[in-house]
């Protein structure tokens, strides 16, 4: 502080002083670790700004934690592998015949948060009131009865063939008790101050501006959990959340983190895993006959895009080199192998084929003008694709792109919106192309990906609203329609896959989304605290901090460091 | 009196009209709420169609009732207090929202834009007293701070006082790891400790406006008549500084600290965002986000409310300052 006059300097050292002070009583995390008796992590998992209370398992604004740490639901799908369900309060689960009766076995010696015991009866209770509350009905169950036959026993009865809601009754609906949501007047609307669940860890203390969990002594797997406190936090933006892990703050987020080798290389206690389940895509608007303008309704020049995109060099441009292969089927590659029929489809090539895409739309018609683009009937092969403002690597994506279709003459013009605005265009149907990612289904079967991405009836004309993350490209093939239906009556696998394999025969010609990369889907792990986290080579669940359900295996399976 | 009544009806005429326009500009925006919490839902799990219903049925949306039933309802419903409940973070209503937020912002953007006012015209007025002096060298300091872009300046002093010399934290209001909240000496500690370098940015970005503003009223005034005059008076300097240069010339920078106070909620977003700070700025985010129109209204309700009522107090206030603007009624 040369510049400053001798006083202000004296004042300035204090003022530091002062402050140094204050940092030592405060004293950052510097004693977290310890005996495992008082072990405590630290989770992200996206919260920014405040917190507002809500352990409702079934409000679509709950706390995240809610379903998985706090409630758990009868099984458990691992979408981050081929797995089979794994029996979390349920232990078997049976339809009759004709798909419209479930038989479900629960889980003997399982006790509430609260030490009162959980039953079938509970598992009956919860099925019926979503029979009559239509606000807490998100999967459109037709039920129409719920019993109880006996402490283990609980039969559901649906007006329809249910064969696909398999995975969300038994898998994405959160058990609660009967003696306590009996007495809950509206459970729409119930924000649970006090949650009684049955998952392993129960609510410590809420604030606005972080929630604390702690280990549920009554849990039902022995000697599970064995981390005593969990604590989540709210960060503003993704630069916030770098500084607070390198700092030690965090223990576990899923943020794409530009640099991320580099920034982990002075830090021996962090660690990252990756693990691809979200295929990054190119939505079009496919379908002339309900609306869709432009040259991408043309299969040839969507199939030309298809074989002129260079994903490797794409992968390294803006997806870090962290993306992994994609397939033209839409499933993933390594955890859906066996539903993929043609084995050369379970990859795409990383190198593009330009002589292909120049063939395909020269027979297409479509002929090279003096500019370098092609045009056809007077219509320039000129397309716009929209994605979100901020998502810096869609949007590198869309400028590596447009330049390499240049090379086979077509122009593509990158916009960016806001995310209302994207969302809104693709549920209208009022766009061309869109970078878009598919998501996570409910079980890793394909019926999952297809019934609501390429079926007709979750689609809609441009300007009406498409079912929610449905059919935006606006595809109808009737063939891809009957075996979907098929599919959905039978849970057969066998029989199923002879469907798919039709499925994929047509969507893999027409192409109404263009698959590119699985995205990245990078977790970051601090292993001085706690260890047992998921790796690439035992992905034991899905890591991402944000996900439901998963989060409460993984919390209950890490160990604390001693 | 008459004075007094006027300008009280021109402030009701503004709150009706800015309230009919905070209704309006919600509802232009793209995206309807329901879709919006679908999709954001669709990216977390599987989601089906009836969750449509389910969720229309939930929000008592449905079927798109006429605009200005819903006009009547917001303005029955403000003259009620009631502002609706939050779709964003439903079933929470607004005003449980507005009240977790709100104390924050007002706490660290108020008390910074007052302390940047007082030390602004402070260091200013003994900067136009002292002309030449070496106080006029922190005027340029001070103004290039201002035309610094707050938010790069905001991290800038983030990554040195917080990464690279960790005398501050990284983030937060307070601090969630040790500290319970609560009236405790411990907890008011953690905060003062957590807002002080938020504060400092805003206060370093802001205090060159007051100190050149002050500072060439200060000259201007200097060279009044009525200064030479209490000089020939034989009057003490300090006073003569205090009460007859600074008094006068504090005038536009007291209308201009109006604004800037009525600004406190609005401007907070930023800082909000740079130090993950827990105000109002954020959940206006989320609101706009997520197509809130309760939300977003009840803030706006709240911005504009601030904006009228610091305008009201000024304008009364000056005619306690300078006695000529109320000579005329």
């Amino acid at each position: 502080m040369p510049f400053l006059p001798p006083r202000a300097r004296r004042a300035a050292t204090a003022l530091a002083a002062v402050t140094l002070v204050l940092a030592a009583c405060s004293s950052p995390d510097s004693d977290k670790t310890g005996k495992a008796g008082d072990s405590s992590i630290t989770i992200f998992n996206g919260a920014n700004g405040t917190i507002v209370e809500n352990w409702n398992p079934f409000s679509p604004t709950q706390l995240q934690p809610t379903q998985g740490p706090l409630y758990e639901a009868l099984f458990w799908y691992n979408v981050a592998t081929e797995a089979e369900r794994q029996p979390m309060l349920g232990t078997a689960a049976a339809w009759n015949a004709d798909g419209t009766e479930l038989t479900i076995t629960t889980r003997e010696g399982v006790k509430w948060s609260d030490g009162q015991p959980f039953s079938a009866k509970d598992v009956a209770f919860t099925f019926d009131l979503i029979m009559k509350n239509k606000a807490i009905n998100a999967t459109g169950l037709t039920l129409t009865s719920s019993v109880a036959k006996s402490d283990t026993t609980a039969v559901l009865t649906f007006k329809n063939k249910s064969f696909t809601d398999e995975a969300s009754i038994v898998g994405y609906t959160p058990i609660i008790p009967e003696h306590v949501w009996s007495k809950i007047d509206d459970p729409a609307k119930t924000i649970n101050q006090n949650p009684i669940g049955t998952g392993p860890f129960t609510l410590k203390t809420f604030s606005s501006q972080s929630y604390v969990l702690q280990k549920n002594p009554n849990y039902w797997q022995a000697g599970k959990p064995k981390i005593q406190n969990v604590r989540y936090i709210s960060l503003a933006t993704a630069d916030a959340a770098s500084a607070a892990l390198t700092a030690g703050q965090v223990d576990w987020m899923s943020s794409f983190l530009p640099g991320l080798e580099q920034l982990l290389q002075n830090h021996k206690d962090l660690s990252y895993v990756n693990t691809p389940v979200l295929t990054a895509s190119i939505f079009t608007c496919a379908n002339k006959e309900l609306g869709c303008t432009g040259p991408q309704t043309d299969t040839a020049v969507r199939q030309a895009i298809h074989h002129a995109l260079n994903r490797d060099q794409l992968n390294k441009l803006a997806g870090g080199g962290f993306a992994a292969t994609a397939s033209p089927t839409l499933l993933l590659p390594e955890r859906d192998k066996k539903w993929i029929a043609d084995p050369s489809q379970v990859t795409i090539p990383g190198t593009p084929d330009v002589a292909k895409a120049n063939q395909i739309l020269d027979d297409g018609g479509w002929v090279k003008g003096a500019d370098g683009i092609r045009t056809k009937n007077g219509q320039k092969l000129s397309l716009t694709i929209q994605t979100v403002t901020g998502w810096s690597d869609f949007i590198s994506l869309n400028d590596a792109m447009a330049q390499q279709l240049k090379e086979v003459g077509i122009e593509l013009k990158p916009t960016q919106l806001s995310w209302n605005e994207w969302n809104n265009n693709q549920v209208q149907g009022r766009y061309q192309l869109s970078l878009d990612s598919i998501g996570l289904g409910a079980s890793a079967n394909p019926y999952y990906t297809y019934q609501p991405k390429y079926a007709t009836v979750t689609t809609a004309k441009v300007g009406e609203a498409a079912g929610t993350s449905g059919n935006y490209s606006r595809y109808s093939n009737p063939v891809v329609d009957r075996a979907v239906e098929i599919a959905a009556g039978t849970n057969d696998e066998a029989a199923q896959r002879e469907q798919y394999t039709i499925i994929q025969k047509e969507i893999t010609r027409d192409l109404p989304y263009i698959p590119i990369y699985v995205n990245s889907l990078l977790t970051e792990f601090n292993t001085s605290r706690a260890t047992g986290w998921p790796t690439n080579e035992n992905k034991y669940a899905l890591p991402a901090s944000w996900k439901v359900w998963d989060n409460g295996i993984v919390l209950a399976t890490i160990e604390p460091v001693a | 009196m008459y004075h007094l009544l006027r300008k009280l009806g021109f402030y009701l005429v503004a709150l009706w009209a800015a309230l009919t326009v905070n209704f309006a500009i919600p509802r232009m925006m793209p995206g309807d709420p329901v879709e919006i919490m679908l999709s954001k839902l669709g990216q977390k799990g599987p989601v089906t169609e009836d969750t449509r219903e389910a969720i229309e049925a939930l929000l008592g949306t449905g079927a798109g009732r006429p605009l200005w039933s819903q006009y009547r309802d917001y303005l029955a419903g403000l003259a009620h207090g009631d502002l609706g409940v939050s779709v964003v973070f439903f079933p929470a209503p607004v005003s449980t929202i507005i009240g977790q937020t709100l104390p924050w912002t007002i706490g660290l953007i108020g008390l910074a834009t007052v302390i940047s006012f007082l030390t602004g015209v402070g260091l200013g007025t003994l900067a136009g007293w002292k002309r030449g002096s070496w106080m006029d060298n922190l005027i340029p300091v001070t103004t290039m701070f201002q035309s610094v872009p707050y938010f790069w300046l905001a991290l800038i002093l983030l990554f040195l006082l917080g990464s690279v010399w960790p005398l501050f934290p990284l983030n937060g209001g307070y601090d969630v790891y040790e500290v319970t909240p609560g009236w405790t000496g411990e907890f008011l500690g953690s905060v003062v400790y957590y807002g002080t370098l938020p504060a400092l940015t805003i206060i370093i970005s802001s205090i060159g406006g007051w100190m050149l503003g002050m500072r060439n009223m200060m000259v201007s005034t200097l060279s009044e008549d009525y200064m030479l005059t209490a000089e020939a008076k034989g009057l003490r300097p300090g006073r003569i500084m205090r009460r007859y240069a600074a008094r006068n010339a504090v005038l536009p920078s007291v209308s201009g600290f109006a604004i800037s106070l009525g600004f406190v909620v609005a401007g907070s977003i930023v800082t909000e965002a740079v130090f993950s700070y827990p105000g109002i700025g954020s959940a206006l985010l989320q609101a706009v986000g997520g197509n809130d129109y309760a939300l977003m209204q009840g803030i706006f309700l709240i911005i504009t409310l601030s904006v009228l009522g610091a305008n009201l107090l000024v304008d009364l206030l000056y005619s306690v300052i300078d006695p000529r603007t109320r000579a005329q009624s």
